[in-house]
């Protein structure tokens, strides 16, 4: 596997780009740490304890099917051997899959063979890594294992990522210090990007290799931030959906008698008060659910800053997850704020970073600080990315029209959910709290629309293009302003009536597309000239 | 055209606006674009003769309310629709970017760098091979923005592919 890389001995300068087409002359080898010359190892299989991890997990993967055939009885036609049958080939198979897998460090590389019937090898240069996540989940870490994948430049959509499932713990963590932590000899080597670090103020990475490497920690999970839990969003629906399920357990479990008596009790309390003590319940559980969500994800987060490069994020209680996040890659930040953290003064952080494929995004690998009060995500945020106004800044709104097609939007569908609501309980007999229900809703609409044109805006710093909307899910992106590629400006039939237009910039980071909706045409226009003018400049009607 | 200062933020005197990409696709997009709607309305129109087979009882009516339904809105798209998309359509390639204007009810400018760019496409497909056309895509490192063109003339998509890619092997770097 060559690469172009610099010449061998030579220390490239910071802002320079490797030349295409130069290989390292036969024979030498660009110089490496010593640490991972200190990890080389022949092809080796991974580690044996996986031997027993793997049927565990199988099993429970398939624990509905095991309990139905050994619970609910032996009886029946004996097909259900066939399950346990499935169950015991699986197991076979992961077996085979340990055997036929195999690693290699060494040479500067590190390889990965797999696969029954089609081998595969795939080798990555240590070079090239920028990700190194180790997760240790419930079962791995009684084990004393723990899973690595290992991300390369290109990212993860491009590029494959190299997963080692499992190594011992103690030798995961080594490698990943290894790999991520000899910036200290070479610099980032993303052309075009590294000049950015000086106008920064941040001196870019010392030439030759430093001394140990400084960590400041950045931020502790406060154990007083669960109380955040139940106003996310995420954390309410889930809350919500596991209520559901275990719902239709409980009914099921009570038998008809059981139903029967229960409804009886129900229709003779008054209907407020069944209402409300219905919904208490269901909100009890699903805060309470989603607190234990909450403690299972973040719990020990801790975010450090590594004087290599690159921020680094532990969290989680019974699955462990370390993840890093390359400075060079990142291209913004994502302040969070859903109506319920708004309310109790709370709002989240996500990092908007290259390299992120669109599944580990929804994983949460980019998170930088918890659902946590407001204050904290500020000053991270400032720490992190350095423009402190980007994200305090007020910002520029979008206009009357923009505010009254807030209000069209909001205020129409309640409407006409209402006006059915109506046709339906006038002709068909429906009863009279449908109807109130949706005459709530035609009420509350107007609040909706305030608050979501109060939370549409944009702003443009120095450094960054801030873009601001929603309100059930309100988010605030600070977009990097050399991160934004190309810009899209979409009209539909109304907002060209309006004279309005949704712009879009997009980034090959996070989300890959932020927008400013409903501005004005003539201010999209500007805000794409300032921030990439030598792009859109030659377009402008003279 | 006078803009404020780069990070003022500040709104300058007049406005601004984007003009128009310079070119025009093939007028023979017009022909493809009709038979495409002809086509997906014959689709509908066979469902609807199907239906009304099927269920022979029972009054005509909702199949005659339906149909009428039906009729004129496609005859309106199936006329309509092709012109008005010729006007919109348009592309332009300079030596650093990329722009294009697509839609007819919802309309869509892109604009994209030459520099960032990762991949140039040509596609035809067997309705567009009749009549000479083909589509090209341009896509950049960002999975929001890219750049598709129907329609265009099959030499002047080779010409535009060949120019875009000579163009982005010389810009170089990792288009991130």
């Amino acid at each position: 596997m060559t690469e172009a890389g610099p010449q061998p001995g030579a220390q490239p300068q910071p802002g320079a780009r490797p030349q295409p087409g130069t290989r390292p002359q036969p024979g030498a080898r660009p110089q490496r740490g010593t640490g991972l010359s200190a990890l080389e190892t022949d092809w080796r299989t991974l580690d044996a304890r996986m031997l027993l991890i793997h049927p565990v997990t199988e099993g429970i993967r398939f624990l509905p099917a095991l309990a139905a055939v050994f619970i609910a009885g032996r009886t029946s036609d004996g097909h259900d051997w066939w399950q346990l049958a499935a169950v015991a080939a699986v197991v076979v198979l992961g077996v085979l899959r340990w055997l036929t897998t195999r690693y290699r460090i060494g040479n500067g590389q590190i390889e990965l063979r797999k696969g029954l019937l089609n081998k595969q090898v795939i080798a990555t240069p240590a070079d090239r890594v920028r990700t190194v996540d180790v997760t240790a989940p419930v079962f791995h870490r009684l084990l004393g294992v723990a899973k690595v994948e290992i991300g390369t430049a290109g990212g993860g959509h491009r590029g494959e990522r190299i997963v080692l499932d499992a190594l011992g713990a103690a030798e995961a963590r080594h490698l990943r210090e290894e790999l991520l932590h000899r910036r200290g000899s070479q610099p980032s080597e993303l052309p075009g990007e590294v000049s950015t670090w000086a106008d920064d103020g941040r001196p870019p990475v010392a030439a030759e290799a430093g001394g140990p490497e400084a960590e400041t920690t950045l931020l502790v999970l406060q154990p007083s931030w669960v109380r955040f839990a139940p106003l996310t969003i995420s954390g309410f629906l889930s809350g919500l959906a596991v209520v559901g399920f275990g719902g239709q357990f409980v009914s099921q479990g009570f038998g008809l008698r059981g139903l029967r008596g229960a409804e009886q009790r129900v229709s003779d309390t008054p209907l407020w008060l069944a209402l409300t003590a219905g919904a208490g319940t269901v909100a009890v559980a699903v805060s309470v659910l989603a607190v234990v969500g909450y403690v299972l994800s973040f719990w020990g987060f801790r975010l450090t800053r590594h004087s290599g490069g690159s921020l680094h994020v532990s969290r989680g209680l019974l699955t462990t997850r370390e993840t890093s996040i390359e400075e060079a890659r990142l291209r913004g930040l994502e302040v969070g704020e859903p109506l319920g953290l708004r309310l109790a003064g709370g709002g989240r952080l996500q990092a908007v970073t290259t390299g992120l494929s669109r599944r580990e995004n929804d994983r949460g690998n980019a998170w930088l600080v918890p659902p946590a009060p407001r204050a904290v995500v500020e000053r991270v945020a400032a720490e992190v990315v350095g423009d402190p106004e980007a994200l305090s800044a007020p910002l520029t709104r979008h206009g009357h029209a923009a505010r009254r097609r807030r209000y069209v939007r909001a205020v129409g569908p309640a409407l006409l959910v209402s006006g059915v609501a109506f046709a339906l309980t006038l002709l068909r007999g429906w009863p009279g709290w449908v109807l109130a229900l949706a005459g709530l809703t035609v009420l509350a609409s107007p609040a909706l629309a305030k608050d979501r044109y109060a939370g549409l805006g944009h702003h443009l710093t120095a450094r960054h293009l801030v873009v601001s909307s929603g309100s059930f899910s309100r988010r605030r992106d600070a977009l990097s302003r050399d991160g934004i590629i190309g810009w899209n400006l979409r009209q539909t039939l109304f907002q060209r009536r309006s004279g309005l237009v949704t712009l879009t910039a997009t980034t090959a980071a996070g989300k890959q597309g932020y927008h400013l909706h409903d501005v004005e045409q003539s201010r999209a226009v500007q805000v794409g000239a300032e921030v990439t003018p030598a792009l859109v400049e030659q377009f402008l009607a003279r | 055209m006078p803009i404020g200062d780069p990070g003022s933020g500040q709104a300058p005197p007049g406005v601004v606006a984007l003009r128009e990409p310079a070119h025009l696709v093939s007028p023979r997009a017009r022909v493809m674009w009709f038979v495409g709607g002809v086509a997906q309305a014959l689709v509908l129109a066979a469902a609807q003769a199907l239906w009304w087979r099927v269920d022979a009882e029972g009054s005509r009516a909702p199949h005659v309310v339906l149909g009428a339904a039906f009729v004129v809105p496609a005859l309106a798209y199936v006329v309509v629709m092709p012109q008005w998309r010729y006007r919109v359509h348009r592309w332009e390639s300079t030596p650093t970017a990329v722009y294009t204007q697509t839609g007819w009810v919802t309309q869509e400018r892109r604009i994209a760098p030459v520099s960032r760019i990762q991949t140039v496409d040509m596609t035809r497909g067997p309705v567009a091979q009749l009549f000479r056309l083909a589509s090209v895509q341009v896509t950049t490192a960002s999975a929001a923005g890219p750049l598709k063109i129907h329609g265009l003339d099959v030499d002047v998509a080779r010409r535009l592919v060949d120019e875009l890619t000579t163009a982005t092997a010389a810009a170089g770097g990792d288009a991130t």
